[in-house]
């Protein structure tokens, strides 16, 4: 049996988290409503696994997991937050968090999340990745295989540019531009022979 | 505040101040003849001239004079001493008693006195030994008084009637070089106390100079200058002594109107109230000169027995003298000869011992005449040749051109004077002038400086101002877009969530429906405020941004960031937006192919580069436009952080150069 802390500063947010919680069949430790009782009863009770939200009064949740990391404790934290971005999924990754999923898919996340936690596996919700939603909805398949670099390279290659005009094009180094043109060739599964790219994309564009 | 006005009311006292003390300093000294206040009625009546010719004076002068002397009044017994000497000398009215008075007052009184109280006693010593044809005491007793400082307007009259005596003895001692000399002091004197009858007096000495020297047109100049001045200050002796001298050079001259102007001097005389029998013998003489030509002998004879008590009654040598001469030339015509020539013989040897070669001159003509009608040619002969001797001998101290000589070296040495007073005048004018327009200058220059440095401390003080509002503007502006974020964020997202789970029914579609307000929450959200910017950092946010502009615009932008966190998180999200706003502004506007953003920096300065590779554009007159809002934001938003934004653009692209001093 584990010992879980719920904090989160919206009342009926932290109830619904606890039904789920308890539902899955957890003990909850501890609930509180800000950071600072958040990290003091961490201290005292050392949950197995402590579920926080990154606004809140006092200490947010980033920086109690940036406590417990510098403590040393034992307390795995997973974030349950409304913030739907990259930045602090990777700011959070710094301190040590173990879980980082959003609230308004909790239903769906929480219980995978908390099971992979207890593993000791990180779970990053599924959702975050649309985050960057990518708009171009390119109907030739072969190229949404590509990054926005390769892309660019890929018609800046069609123009017939060489790997220079096009590092010059794009603000970056000849090398950098050299490593995106082999990686396009392997995601593309182009053949290893000169100037298979610029056939493929005189072909294709 | 330094206002323009006050400083030029400044200006004009000062003006004024320096105008007034210029003034004063330019002005010449002359010396006013201070009033008497005392009103002592004695010796009131004691300098009344009018009556000095009345048998009294002289004893109620020496009852006011002992009374003084009792009573210990020293210097009143001092000023009635020295007024009856001036009378006396003006009168050439010497007597024995008054000159023991005098003395006596000289041995034990005198040096109870200032000095300059009491010059009029050399004065009168010199003017008796004069009198007596002793010029060289004369001029001894004369140097004395020279000596004297200007203080007033006595010692100056005293000087300049000092000098002018010197001159006269000189003169009549044959020492013309002298004469001149002191005749120009004297003339300095007399104008600094602006006397006219003194300067007559001196006028008429340079004209006696000149007769001396024969240079008788010069003499009759000098001698008509000397008759205005006296009829100026109405000093009627004087004008008949200068008539009688005039009619003396017409006599030397051989001039026609000599007996006319006899006769016309005579005749108006004889209107005038003149006590003075000096001057009555002279006139006279001349008179009866002209009538002994006339041959009118009898009526010489009943003139000269006229006048003959008047000139015994006065102890006057040089008026007994004359009137001995006009006897004698009378004598010469009535009888052929004189009766008596030993009065003339006896005084010879005297006059020649004290060099007196004026009247030599007369009594070598008369002796001469004397021989001539007495048939005695020899002695006529001899005398004819000491007349010559003498003659040669007044006229030889001094030749004649030498006397024209020292008068325009004396002249020029005046006017050379006067041209160096007028210089030093103009001189002083004109340093006082040019320090004034210096003062002045330096005044307005110094106001026009401090009110250009305050004028200039004011739009430095406003732009500050402005600089200051621009920075607490943007950041209210940003704290309220914060607020308004977070408050979607937490409050309306939350509120969402609860509603989502209180559906009874739950449907995908109500849930998909949710889930996407939540997200269109998200995006407001953070382009309101980039999203826990203080946690995340400038460098996460611009790496963020750039990834968002990657695939929510499909714009290729790269981003090299240095930085370590230097600055405040305020002057940091300023920056975001800076970049944020050059970046929305090349997706939006360049049509570039890519985009650089590259943040760097060194111990003093923060260095950001944002580039494009677009078609550019016309950078100032964009920004005159008033359409460019983003440029203008993107330089303002770097004033506020204490930084500075150039834009450059060409075809080849744009380059946005911001510079932050830490």
């Amino acid at each position: 049996m584990i010992n879980i802390l719920i904090a989160d500063d919206h009342p009926f947010t932290l109830q619904g988290t606890k039904v789920f919680v308890e539902s899955y069949g957890y003990k909850i430790s501890d609930t509180c409503s800000n950071g600072i009782s958040a990290l003091n009863l961490i201290h005292l009770h050392a949950p197995d696994i402590a579920i926080l939200d990154i606004n809140m009064p006092g200490l947010d949740g980033l920086d109690v997991a940036k406590k417990v990391q510098e403590s040393k404790l034992k307390t795995k934290v997973i974030l349950l937050t409304m913030h739907k971005e990259i930045t602090i999924f990777k700011k959070s990754q710094e301190y040590g968090v173990y879980g980082y999923i959003l609230k308004e898919h909790a239903q769906e996340e929480l219980e995978n999340c908390i099971t992979e936690v207890r593993k000791g596996n990180i779970y990053k919700s599924i959702f975050l990745a649309s985050d960057l939603i990518n708009n171009t909805s390119d109907v030739n398949s072969e190229l949404s295989k590509l990054t926005l670099s390769e892309r660019k390279i890929v018609t800046l290659v069609n123009q017939e540019k060489t790997s220079r005009q096009i590092a010059e094009l794009l603000f970056l180094s000849e090398r950098t531009v050299e490593g995106h043109r082999t990686r396009i060739i392997e995601k593309l599964g182009l053949p290893k022979e000169k100037n298979a790219l610029l056939i493929w994309a005189l072909k294709n564009l | 505040m330094f206002s323009f006005k006050k400083a030029i009311k400044y200006i004009v006292i000062l003006l004024f101040l320096l105008l007034v003390g210029c003034h004063d300093k330019t002005q010449n000294t002359i010396y006013k003849r201070s009033v008497d206040t005392k009103k002592d009625v004695t010796y009131v009546w004691l300098k009344n001239k009018e009556n000095f010719t009345k048998s009294s004076y002289m004893d109620v002068f020496y009852n006011y004079y002992n009374k003084k002397l009792f009573e210990n009044k020293v210097e009143l017994a001092s000023k009635a001493l020295e007024i009856v000497c001036i009378r006396k000398a003006y009168y050439v009215s010497f007597d024995d008693v008054f000159y023991q008075t005098i003395q006596e007052f000289d041995k034990m009184y005198r040096n109870k006195l200032p000095v300059s109280k009491t010059v009029y006693i050399n004065t009168y010593y010199a003017e008796i030994n004069a009198d007596k044809g002793n010029f060289k005491k004369a001029i001894y007793y004369t140097n004395k008084t020279t000596k004297i400082k200007v203080i007033d307007f006595e010692s100056c009259l005293a000087k300049a009637n000092a000098y002018y005596d010197l001159s006269f003895y000189n003169y009549s001692i044959g020492h013309q070089r002298e004469a001149i000399k002191n005749n120009f002091k004297a003339l300095d004197f007399f104008k600094k106390i602006n006397d006219p009858s003194g300067l007559g007096t001196v006028y008429s000495n340079f004209s006696l100079i000149y007769s001396a020297t024969e240079n008788y047109d010069q003499a009759i100049k000098y001698l008509d200058k000397a008759i205005t001045y006296y009829q100026k200050s109405n000093d009627l002796n004087n004008v008949y002594i200068a008539l009688h001298n005039k009619i003396g050079i017409y006599e030397s001259t051989n001039d026609s109107r000599f007996y006319s102007l006899i006769d016309s001097t005579y005749t108006s005389f004889l209107k005038q109230d003149i006590k003075d029998i000096d001057i009555k013998i002279s006139i006279v003489t001349y008179y009866t000169k002209k009538l002994l030509h006339e041959n009118k002998i009898e009526e010489t004879k009943k003139i000269l027995d006229e006048i003959k008590p008047e000139v015994l009654a006065k102890n006057s040598t040089e008026a007994k003298d004359e009137f001995d001469i006009a006897m004698a030339e009378y004598e010469l015509k009535k009888n052929g000869s004189l009766l008596n020539t030993d009065f003339i013989k006896q005084a010879i040897p005297g006059l020649i011992e004290g060099e007196y070669y004026q009247k030599l001159q007369i009594y070598y003509t008369i002796l001469k005449q004397d021989a001539i009608k007495k048939k005695d040619f020899k002695l006529a002969l001899y005398y004819e040749e000491e007349l010559k001797k003498v003659s040669l001998e007044f006229g030889k101290r001094v030749s004649r051109s030498k006397v024209i000589e020292l008068d325009k070296k004396y002249q020029n040495q005046k006017k050379e004077q006067q041209l160096q007073i007028n210089k030093n005048t103009i001189t002083a004018k004109n340093t006082t002038i040019a320090l004034l327009v210096t003062v002045l200058l330096v005044f307005f220059f110094i106001v026009l400086a401090i009110s250009l440095l305050q004028k200039q401390k004011k739009l430095k003080q406003e732009k500050l101002n402005a600089q200051l509002y621009t920075k607490k503007l943007l950041e209210k502006t940003e704290e309220e877009r914060k607020r308004i974020a977070s408050d979607l964020h937490d409050s309306v997202s939350h509120e969402l969530l609860s509603l989502k789970s209180s559906f009874e029914v739950k449907t995908e579609n109500t849930n998909k429906k949710i889930d996407d307000i939540i997200n269109d929450i998200r995006i407001i959200s953070r382009n309101l405020h980039p999203i826990m910017f203080d946690k995340v950092g400038l460098k996460e946010s611009i790496n963020q941004m750039v990834e968002r502009a990657q695939s929510v615009n499909d714009f290729m932008v790269t981003s090299d960031v240095d930085y370590n966190s230097t600055l405040t998180s305020s002057s940091e999200l300023q920056l975001y937006r800076i970049i944020q706003e050059a970046l929305s502004n090349i997706i939006k506007y360049a049509d570039a192919i890519a985009a650089k953003i590259t943040i760097t920096e060194n111990n003093k300065s923060v260095f950001i580069e944002i580039k494009d590779n677009g078609k550019g554009f016309d950078v100032n007159e964009t920004l005159n436009n008033g359409k460019s809002f983003g440029l203008h934001n993107i330089i303002e938003r770097s004033k506020a952080i204490g930084g500075e934004a150039k834009i450059n653009s060409d075809k080849n692209g744009t380059i946005i150069h911001i510079n932050i001093h830490k």
